[in-house]
């Protein structure tokens, strides 16, 4: 309860805020629904804070069929979105995170940059091929949300480095996503989340994505799965995921991850079929 | 008897759903707690904790805490002006010896609770780890090592549910190690030979886990030296005369020197019963100043008083009829490290459930090991018998072929039938109870629910108990009451005192305060726990009001010049019979006893000692649907009937319904507060530990069960226990209906349940 020393800025513009950051003990402060639980238990004793929460950072917008999210952009304001058509993964993993509280301070990019192996929406920007834009004060740098996560905690942010908006293509006809996860019970994050994206050519799957968070120590991208449920068909899909998941190593768990594969398994599996059968209502 | 002292028609609003009176305030977040008490010259507390589960203390070094801004001291054990007592109160710091992970070593006071918490970090403690005694199977075995290697007199307290009574000493028998701490055993006739000549026997072990009360508001206390040389204490506390009657022989000081007010109580479930007190008070008294220490949510969890976990090995009998014919076996209780609070008597004396046997025998074994200490929670053991008991009954139901209703009615006590503590049954709407919910559709559709799904049924109860309370009703200025009492609400019994004096009084329950004085100016009281606040203060309240009425009506009668007998109190009068034109306003009386004028205060007093317990039945129906893919269990849908006597308020007795229902189902699905081998607390915030929240409860449905009670206010009965303890057996046996399978050991986790299903295509 009780966080260690630090000190507190609030630029005012993100070259200031960037200039800061120059010092390597500061962190970037969004909603602080990541961060500030770390330092209340001394976890994280950063020396200063640069708290980037009145920067115009926030906000939906889309163009050319590109849906742009700001990233203070909090999951509450991604979900009261209107007109604009957000993919049902997206918002269905914002959905899924901690409670109304959590949801009206915290930020997606926040959740992004904070590298949380469990965080809900990570797995819908990587199955929906999100584009992450970073700035420092060399320019801006584009990395694809399935390059961005490296490690526990660990992304390929830069000290002196923000995130600042996240691009993503809408679904087109014959497109259908979802987000399914089994949570634990205690903290309400995913034991194994799983987002997907599937496009239909003529009623066969075309093209698939999955992202996978919680049941690895980094949300990634799950390709061998996505090879098995292109080759599908109309044949039961979880024998499907199960046999691609077989050899997985899942490397976060408490000593069962036989559970914890089975939990994957069946959040794939849910995740696939329900983007399947929108994508099938999207086609017709 | 009350029911001839309170009339029963009136403005008071009784028998109705009135809001609590705090309830605006609560949910405003006006109202103030301990920690929200501004205090000159406070010095804030923070906890150095010992990483070990059990360790020789070597030396602590305070030098690099005492050099930092702003830290003023850096208290041991030693420092502490402790003279007397002992136990757990008697050692708030570790002295040699530490006997779980989280025990406090150090206390660091400081300017603030930020700089405490850096001097924290700044006291280095050398130790000699010891070897943790963590499995109470193990540690009564004679060659176990011992969970307390050093001797330090400890006493054992069942003040608050000491209606248990009863069993007998240690037994003969083989040797046990000196971890077992305390042994009972209960026997009445030979139930070894009865469970031999019964048509059906059902076996079981059953193990249920530390739970933790999970009140909101953590532990926290402060006190400060009184200028006359005695003390003061405001705490989050259930029983300020407990804390006073502790903090007195610890400091060897007269009670009238120690003074405790209760703060407003943010949780307790038993909790809060004079944990952290001693602790604040000695550093308090050591250091001259006004100290306060909150606990965070971790050390909550790490080094409070939890309910203690519980393992159950019984037989069930039952003749040819499904008349319980023998109740056989053991139950150890791991105490943890201090046992001041978790005797077996307790234990042994639930394990009966709400029925009649015709033999028994049950021996009960506290065992310490290395963990916390254990403490009080919410109808203490009864929701783990429950459990155990209802598993069974459940298994012989089905054994005998007999509708598990009809299997327990033919089990009901009758009054005067003994208890297996040796207490007699009274009264209990055992059969009320029951058949309440059997014709709940529920129940009735329970076979043409869909795959997967399942209907359980438990009925549980908890004998409440009873201690002398004292109240005083003294009238305001406006003619309105302020009760006074030494209690504490922590389920809003202000609320049912207010409109227990006003019924009594004549008035209504907005024109009634409640007040919950302090050790110097309330009248003595006990416990806010037990379930007896409102059976045991109820009545002294209402006996008070009558005081009190009985002095205006002397005091209208001067003024009238009528006899008192002839006047009533009505419509904010006093009017004498008959003539309705001739009142006196109540404010009007309020003002001549309150001003400077010829009548002295009004100020009734009253107590009351109900001679017998009032036990509450309860019963419960779940509904649950089970994920074979994930092994998640999702509630449909419960529901909880109970013997409450006489509502007095039916809203807050279905909200102290729908709470215990929700604590039983964290006991079934979620609760955990479980440690590895080497003793290390693995559930250490709400991140961590799970617990039923909204979100993943349906809406619990309440069916108020009437049977008054002879001595209650107006016959209400103690309900806050008996509403925790059928709903888990409910869940676990509506969890046997949907899959098959019956586990013996809570809570029923996804990970348990699809482990299970996927392990055992056979017969479980």
């Amino acid at each position: 309860v009780i966080p260690a020393r630090v000190d507190y800025l609030r630029p005012t513009s993100i070259g200031e805020a960037l200039e800061a950051l120059a010092d390597g003990d500061a962190k970037v402060l969004a909603g602080g629904h990541s961060l500030v639980p770390m330092m209340k238990l001394r976890l994280a004793r950063p020396m200063l804070l640069v708290d980037i929460g009145r920067l115009e950072l926030r906000g939906i917008s889309e163009s050319g069929g590109v849906l742009t999210i700001g990233a203070l952009t909090t999951y509450d304001q991604l979900l009261r979105t209107d007109g604009i058509g957000l993919p049902d993964a997206l918002r269905e993993s914002a959905a899924a995170v901690g409670d109304v509280q959590v949801r009206n301070m915290g930020t997606v990019g926040g959740s992004v940059a904070h590298g949380d192996p469990a965080s809900d929406v990570t797995a819908s920007l990587i199955a929906l091929g999100a584009s992450l834009r970073l700035r420092s004060a060399a320019g801006v740098r584009e990395c694809p949300a399935d390059e961005f996560f490296v490690g526990l905690f660990t992304t390929v942010l830069r000290q002196q480095e923000i995130l600042v908006e996240i691009d993503l293509p809408l679904l087109g006809p014959g497109e259908g996503s979802a987000y399914r996860s089994v949570d634990d019970a205690a903290s309400g994050y995913p034991l194994a989340g799983a987002a997907a994206r599937v496009r239909l050519d003529d009623g066969r799957v075309a093209e698939c994505a999955v992202g996978l968070t919680g049941a690895e120590a980094t949300p990634r991208r799950l390709r061998e799965v996505e090879q098995a449920l292109l080759e599908v068909g109309s044949g039961p899909v979880e024998p499907c995921v199960g046999a691609a998941l077989a050899k997985l190593e899942l490397t976060r768990g408490e000593g069962d991850s036989e559970y914890r594969r089975q939990l994957t398994v069946v959040a794939v599996t849910r995740a696939f079929q329900t983007a399947r059968a929108r994508a099938v209502e999207g086609e017709t | 008897m009350m029911e001839t002292l309170i009339e029963s028609t009136s403005a008071s609003g009784i028998g109705r759903s009135r809001p609590r009176t705090d309830a605006a305030s609560k949910l405003t977040g006006r109202a103030a707690f301990v920690a929200d008490s501004p205090v000159a010259g406070l010095l804030h507390g923070r906890l150095v904790t010992c990483p070990y589960a059990h360790a020789r203390i070597l030396s602590i070094d305070r030098a690099s805490a005492l050099a930092l801004p702003g830290v003023h001291a850096v208290l041991v054990w030693e420092d502490l002006p402790i003279k007397a007592g002992s136990g757990r109160a008697a050692e708030p710091l570790a002295r040699e010896e530490v006997v779980f992970a989280g025990q406090p070593v150090a206390l660091v006071l400081a300017d603030t609770e930020a700089l405490a918490e850096d001097g924290a970090e700044n006291v280095f403690v050398d130790y000699e780890p010891l070897e943790p005694v963590m499995d109470v199977r193990r540690a009564i075995e004679l060659e176990s090592p011992l969970a307390r290697v050093g001797h330090l007199k400890e006493e054992s307290d069942v003040e608050m549910h000491g209606a248990a009574g009863g069993g007998t000493d240690a037994i003969g028998g083989a040797p046990v190690s000196a971890n077992v701490v305390d042994r009972k055993v209960f026997s009445a006739g030979n139930a070894e030979q009865a469970l031999a000549g019964s048509a059906a026997v059902v076996s079981g072990s059953f193990r249920i886990p530390w739970v933790h009360q999970a009140y909101m508001e953590p532990q926290v206390a402060m006190a400060w030296p009184e200028p006359d040389g005695g003390l003061a204490v405001r705490s989050s506390t259930q029983a300020v005369f407990w804390v006073r009657q502790e903090l007195a022989q610890l400091f060897a000081l007269p009670l009238t020197k120690v003074r405790v007010q209760a703060g407003t109580l943010g949780g307790g479930f038993g909790g809060k019963l004079r944990l952290i007190e001693p602790l604040v008070a000695s550093a308090a008294l050591a250091v001259g100043r006004p100290v306060q220490v909150a606990f965070t949510r971790t050390e909550d969890f790490a080094a409070a008083n939890p309910c203690p976990s519980l393992e159950f090995e019984l037989q069930l009998g039952a003749d040819a009829d499904g008349r319980f014919t023998a109740l056989a076996g053991r139950v150890l209780i791991d105490c943890g490290a201090f046992t001041d609070s978790a005797p077996a008597a307790l234990a042994g004396a639930r394990v009966s459930g709400p029925y009649h046997f015709d033999c028994w025998q049950i021996e009960s074994v506290g065992v310490r090991t290395n963990r916390f200490g254990a403490g009080a929670y919410r109808g203490p053991t009864s929701t783990q018998s429950t459990f155990a008991v209802e598993s069974l009954v459940d298994e012989l139901a089905a054994r005998l072929e007999v509708d598990p209703f009809e299997l327990r009615l033919r089990n009901a006590p009758d009054p005067g039938a003994l208890r297996i503590d040796g207490v007699p049954w009274t009264k209990i709407g055992f059969r009320e109870t029951l058949q309440a919910i059997r014709t709940h559709p529920l129940w009735e559709h329970r076979h043409e629910l869909p795959e997967n799904e399942g209907v359980g049924l438990a009925l549980g109860m908890f004998p409440g108990a009873k201690q002398g309370a004292g109240a005083v009703c003294r009238m305001d200025s406006d003619g309105g009451l302020t009760v006074i009492s030494g209690y504490v609400d922590m389920t809003g019994t202000d609320t049912s005192m207010a409109t227990i004096a006003a019924e009594v009084f004549g008035i209504s329950a907005e024109m009634v305060r409640v007040t919950a004085g302090d050790t110097s100016s309330a009248p003595h009281a006990g416990v806010s726990g037990g379930s007896m606040v409102t059976y045991c203060l109820g009545s002294a309240v209402a006996v008070a009001a009558r005081d009190a009425r009985e002095q205006v009506l002397r005091v209208a009668a001067q003024e009238l010049e009528i006899d008192p007998a002839d006047l009533e109190i009505v419509e904010g009068q006093v009017r004498p019979l008959g003539s309705p034109d001739r009142g006196i306003p109540l404010s009007t009386i309020g003002a001549k006893v309150t001003g400077f004028g010829p009548y002295a205060p009004v100020e009734g007093h009253g107590s009351s000692v109900p001679p017998e317990l009032a036990p509450s039945v309860a019963a419960a129906l779940s509904h649950v649907r089970v994920d074979p893919d994930t092994g998640e269990v999702e509630l449909l849908h419960h529901v909880a009937a109970q013997d409450c006597g006489r509502a007095i308020n039916p809203a807050l007795v279905e909200g102290q319904m729908r709470g215990g229902a929700a604590q039983s189902i964290g006991f079934a699905l979620y609760e955990d507060l479980n440690h590895n081998e080497e003793g290390q607390l693995l559930a250490w915030s709400f991140m961590t530990y799970a617990i039923a929240r909204s979100e993943s409860l349906p809406t619990i449905e309440t069916i108020l069960v009437e049977v008054p009670s002879p001595f209650g206010p107006l016959g209400a009965r103690g309900i806050g226990e008996s509403a925790i303890a059928p709903g888990a057996a409910a869940v676990a046996n509506a969890v046997a209906a949907a899959t098959g399978l019956r586990f013996g050991t809570l809570p029923i986790t996804p990970r348990r349940l699809w482990h299970a299903l996927t392990a055992v295509p056979t017969e479980a």
